[in-house]
């Protein structure tokens, strides 16, 4: 080292200033997000997540928020994958409305829309009782998998379980009525949410906008195509989707029901003709999919959750069997 | 390039001498530290290249470590070829199988195996004295074989024992028979279990096994099979199986 005493103040001075910036500012958050709030409609925002999978470059920022500001409070809906999102997501809630957040709705329990809650202390948090169930059960095994994929930006993160069990129907948060919805399409229990007074239609993960669905705790493709049909058959005037960008219209929910049509019709047709799993993630994409984030990841993902049951229903039904 | 070596270059290549082409296909593509160990440990002082006619397929990464698929296709070599091993490198049990195609079988294959981790996978086919390497690679968060609990594991697994399904779909070069074994395939590697596993397949004809295998703890619990071989529709195989413990299993492919 040609300029030791050089290095070593330098070293001094930059030690000073963050131990300085640290007491200003508390500690650095683990992961800078940059949320940015986009109105989709009257006291309505909408924070959308990166059409990705989970990943140190964008520290678990892949589902949309949402949160509408009624006038008594802010009621915020999914809370993103780590406690510094929740803290970010705040923070950027706070620079559109001068309302505390009061309410938090979870609309399932997976794990990019749940882990965020930490982050509204002093707010109640509420979901599906299923949702709360599977987040109990599921909840340590999530917090493992965020850590191997996300690294730092999970740091500090704990779990923070709904208190206040939702049911369909209207529900009130302060005099504010929403319209609930209970499904189990996507992960077994799925809420979907709609503002009467302003038409929009908040569907968590029943509904991914040109980012491919993804099948883990699914029931099956047919009941999750099912209540995609009721859900179509809702009028909304906006809506935001659990993944990828609002709309004005029914597209997502039609895009949704044509990926997991195409999806059943590709296990289908693979099981009956004894295709090998890999030949069946492996065979070409429709074009029509080409503007689709994550298809091929997704596949290979749904090939594993259901192809088994595919093929006892239509491989091994009726072969003549030992024993 | 010094001028002195350009005569030389051009000797080797009048001479025929591809040296750089196989210097390449002994070079292994995964850069893994632990090829030369199972290199050493399964094919010996075997001649070794690595060639792009032993395919080997998987997804990209394990969604269930349980149950990874592997195809393999050594089409190419019409069947002319003595024996087949897997090994996934970073297993507790790095060896799947060990394949002797003998007079029916052919080159491809698929199989579900457990991965412990993210690895390399390899394929290695024997023909002419050489083995002929196929590589690719599984990223895996882990607990293949020593994790109980893996989705989808069946707890009443005696319930099903030894039950076998088979299917035959026609293929251009013979049939494709699909195999599924109910077998715990237990690796002994948790904790107050033994080792309980199949280790002897054959496909059989008349009396003489004309395809046959051995397997490891590393093939999945509930082993599916899928193989293809000679035999058209026509042909009569039955599927022969023998785990450790001498429970013997035996099935007609329709």
């Amino acid at each position: 080292m040609s300029s030791p005493d050089g290095a070593t103040r330098s070293w001094l001075v930059k030690a000073v200033l963050s131990v300085g910036l640290a007491l200003f500012a508390g500690p650095a958050p683990a992961f800078d997000y940059h949320l940015k709030p986009v109105a989709v409609a009257e006291r309505t925002w909408m924070v959308q997540g990166r059409r990705e999978e989970l990943s140190e470059d964008n520290g678990g920022d892949i589902a949309n928020a949402a949160f509408i500001a009624t006038g008594d409070g802010v009621i915020v809906i999914d809370t993103g994958s780590t406690l510094s999102y929740g803290r970010a997501l705040r923070a950027a809630i706070a620079t559109v409305t001068d309302q505390p957040v009061r309410w938090v709705i979870n609309t399932h329990h997976h794990p990019d829309h749940v882990f965020g809650n930490q982050a509204f202390e002093g707010a109640e948090i509420s979901a599906l009782p299923a949702t709360i169930a599977a987040l109990k059960r599921d909840a340590d095994s999530f917090r493992t998998t965020l850590y191997q994929r996300l690294g730092d930006a999970v740091r500090g993160t704990e779990t923070a379980l709904p208190t206040r069990a939702l049911e369909a129907g209207e529900s009130r948060f302060g005099d504010y009525p929403l319209r609930l919805f209970a499904f189990s399409g996507h992960s077994g229990a799925d809420l979907v949410v709609l503002d009467p007074a302003t038409g929009v239609l908040f569907t968590g993960d029943l509904v991914f906008h040109h980012r491919a669905p993804t099948t883990p705790h699914s029931p099956g493709i047919g009941i999750w195509r099912e209540q995609l049909r009721q859900v179509r058959a809702l009028r909304f005037d906006v809506l935001v989707p659990g993944h990828g960008p609002a709309a004005k219209d029914e597209s997502p929910v039609v895009e949704t029901l044509d990926y997991l049509d195409w999806l059943d019709r590709r296990l289908t047709n693979g099981a009956a003709s004894g295709a090998t799993r890999n030949e069946v993630i492996q065979a070409p994409l429709p074009e029509r999919f080409a503007d689709m984030a994550l298809v091929r990841y997704e596949l290979t993902r749904s090939v594993s959750h259901f192809y088994a049951d595919y093929e006892e229903a239509l491989l091994w039904a009726d072969p003549d069997t030992t024993k | 390039m010094a001028g002195y070596l350009k005569p030389l270059l051009a000797v080797l290549i009048l001479l025929g001498a591809p040296w750089s082409v196989a210097e390449e296909a002994r070079e292994d593509p995964l850069g893994s530290f632990m090829w030369e160990r199972y290199r050493e440990r399964f094919l010996g002082d075997t001649p070794v290249r690595f060639d792009s006619r032993v395919g080997i397929q998987a997804p990209a990464f394990a969604e269930d470590s349980g149950q990874v698929p592997i195809d393999v296709d050594a089409s190419d070599f019409n069947g002319r070829f003595q024996r087949m091993l897997l090994w996934v490198e970073l297993n507790p049990i790095p060896l799947v199988f060990d394949y002797r195609p003998l007079s029916d079988g052919l080159g491809r294959l698929s199989i579900n195996v457990r991965l412990e981790q993210s690895s390399a996978v390899r394929v290695a086919v024997l023909s002419d004295g050489v083995w002929h390497v196929g590589s690719t690679r599984i990223e895996g968060e882990g607990g293949g074989c020593t994790t109980p609990g893996i989705a989808k594991t069946e707890d009443n697994w005696s319930k099903d024992f030894g039950r076998i399904k088979a299917r035959r779909f026609g293929h251009e070069s013979g049939s494709r028979v699909r195999v599924k074994l109910s077998h715990p395939m237990d690796s002994g590697l948790i904790p107050s279990t033994r080792p309980f596993y199949v280790e002897q397949v054959a496909f059989v004809h008349g009396d003489e096994p004309v395809a046959s295998m051995t397997w490891q703890a590393s093939v999945s619990e509930n082993p599916e099979l899928a193989l293809t071989l000679k035999g058209d529709a026509g042909t009569a195989y039955r599927f022969q199986a023998r785990d450790n413990n001498g429970n013997e299993f035996d099935h007609v492919i329709p």
